[in-house]
């Protein structure tokens, strides 16, 4: 099978990662980046394959504009208002809606008053192709759980697998680096938009700095640039 | 005049069947999405795809697909004597359009719809197969953006001079004044999707010339693989993948 020598590998457009004739009887979940035609199975972005028991393969990608995907943690900007949805940029084929009420306690009278140009921590309800997603600032269950508009700090855009990797359990080792010896907050979307906050803008600064660094280096790497930053400050 | 010399070779050295030098680079502007450099030879052509975003004219919105606009255009100083009107002429007017709907054969417009995508390719500096160029950048600043594509597009061009046929014209052979076909294929599914031609030619030959430049796009795609898997590979490397 020809899957089997380019899992782990890197693909291109039109690369043929697999031909369903010759597996008999089974069921292959596709991921992003895969698509059926006829018998075969290629490739439509350019990525890394991957693969995971029994049957499931997708190619991992990093790029600048983002898939809507239901669950994930975004960071929004609002772009306008209508009566009942804002309409938030969350840097994907189309505008997303934020409705009035898709907050905790959210009634008619107590609408928040966002203006243009809000930040917004959202998680996507819905992503249907072709329709515009939907977005909420409640959990699932409804409560608030730090969704919503992010005041002061600094915001910046990266790449979406800078995203993924700065969300990824075990913490990512920049992170966790900086968390030991400075405190911030900080809120990753998985849209590739990044935003930090810290007591002092100087504080600020270093973080934000460290992490878009950090996109070019591997975790060892990324704990010695921490260090030299903080040894030029301290 | 001789385009091919008794011994064979063309004005600028090459044999008939050889490609000029080509080169390649992803992610030239860093606003862009996505973006390529390409050359092939003195001819150097940089594109930046915008995209998939919301579409800026709501009349244009189409609700099953994508829609993908091309804008075509050479830099004054891109030509041997500077040009005075460089967008909007009737030559770039008609190679946007082709760019445009060869680019929309490769692009799964279907997995988008209600989107746009859009593609602006500028010739740098122009010596022949401007064309060419400008849809091999246009390939790779559409990878390097992470639009789906069914497989990459590349074309070349090729002539025929002095009862030759002859693979990647420059500016001069071009100019001659001899039939100038380009052609565009998607290499891995062996399908044509542009297929131009200037001047006249009997059939017999076209077949010729046409599987020359067929061999040149192949040519062309084994190296943009490359350039794209170099990318891959170096992201990944830098993720600590």
């Amino acid at each position: 099978m020809e899957a089997i020598t380019l899992i782990d590998q890197s693909v291109c457009p039109g690369d043929v990662v697999l031909d369903v004739s010759t597996i008999a009887n089974h069921t292959i979940k596709l991921g992003g980046g895969l698509r059926q035609d006829g018998d075969v199975i290629s490739v439509t972005k350019s990525g890394t394959l991957r693969f995971s028991n029994p049957n499931k393969y997708w190619v991992q990608i990093s790029q600048k504009r983002y898939v809507p995907q239901q669950k994930d943690s975004v960071l929004g900007i609002v772009v306008d208002s209508r009566s009942d949805n804002f309409l938030v940029d969350i840097k994907g084929p189309a505008l997303a809606f934020l409705p009035v009420l898709a907050f905790e306690g959210g009634t008619r009278r107590n609408i928040p008053k966002f203006e243009i140009g809000t930040l917004l921590y959202v998680r996507v309800v819905k992503a249907n192709p072709g329709m515009n997603p939907e977005l909420s600032c409640t959990d699932a269950s409804g409560k608030a759980a730090e969704f919503g508009a992010l005041k002061d700090g600094y915001m910046f855009e990266c790449t979406t697998g800078l995203s993924r990797m700065l969300l990824s359990s075990p913490t990512c080792p920049v992170l966790d680096a900086l968390g030991k010896k400075l405190s911030f907050e900080i809120a990753v979307g998985l849209n590739g938009r990044v935003w930090v906050n810290a007591a002092s803008p100087h504080t600020t600064i270093i973080v934000a700095n460290a992490v878009m660094n950090s996109e070019t280096l591997s975790g060892a790497q990324q704990r010695i640039m921490v260090e030299k930053l903080l040894q030029k400050i301290q | 005049m001789e385009f091919v010399s008794p011994e064979g070779l063309r004005l600028d050295g090459r044999r008939p069947m050889e490609m000029r030098q080509i080169r390649a680079e992803i992610g030239a502007v860093s606003k862009a999405d996505g973006s390529a450099i390409f050359e092939m030879g003195n001819t150097k052509v940089i594109a930046a795809v915008y995209g998939p975003r919301e579409v800026q004219n709501r009349s244009q919105q189409i609700s099953s697909h994508a829609l993908v606009r091309c804008e075509y255009s050479m830099a004054n100083f891109s030509t041997g004597d500077r040009m005075r009107k460089p967008k909007g002429d009737r030559r770039s007017t008609e190679i946007s359009l082709v760019i445009r709907q060869t680019m929309e054969a490769c692009i799964l417009t279907h997995l988008l719809p209600r989107s746009q995508i859009d593609i602006y390719v500028q010739v740098l500096q122009a010596d022949g197969g401007t064309r060419s160029a400008c849809i091999n950048a246009a390939t790779l600043a559409l990878a390097d953006a992470g639009i789906p594509m069914r497989d990459f597009v590349t074309s070349c061009s090729a002539g025929y001079l002095n009862s030759t046929p002859l693979l990647d014209l420059n500016y001069v052979e071009d100019s001659a004044g001899g039939p100038d076909v380009t052609l565009g294929i998607l290499p891995k599914l062996d399908k044509v999707t542009l297929f131009q031609m200037d001047s006249k030619l009997p059939i017999d030959i076209l077949e010729n010339v046409m599987q020359l430049a067929i061999e040149g796009c192949k040519a062309i795609a084994s190296y943009i693989r490359e350039i794209l898997l170099e990318n891959t590979n170096q992201l990944e490397y830098r993720r600590g993948v």
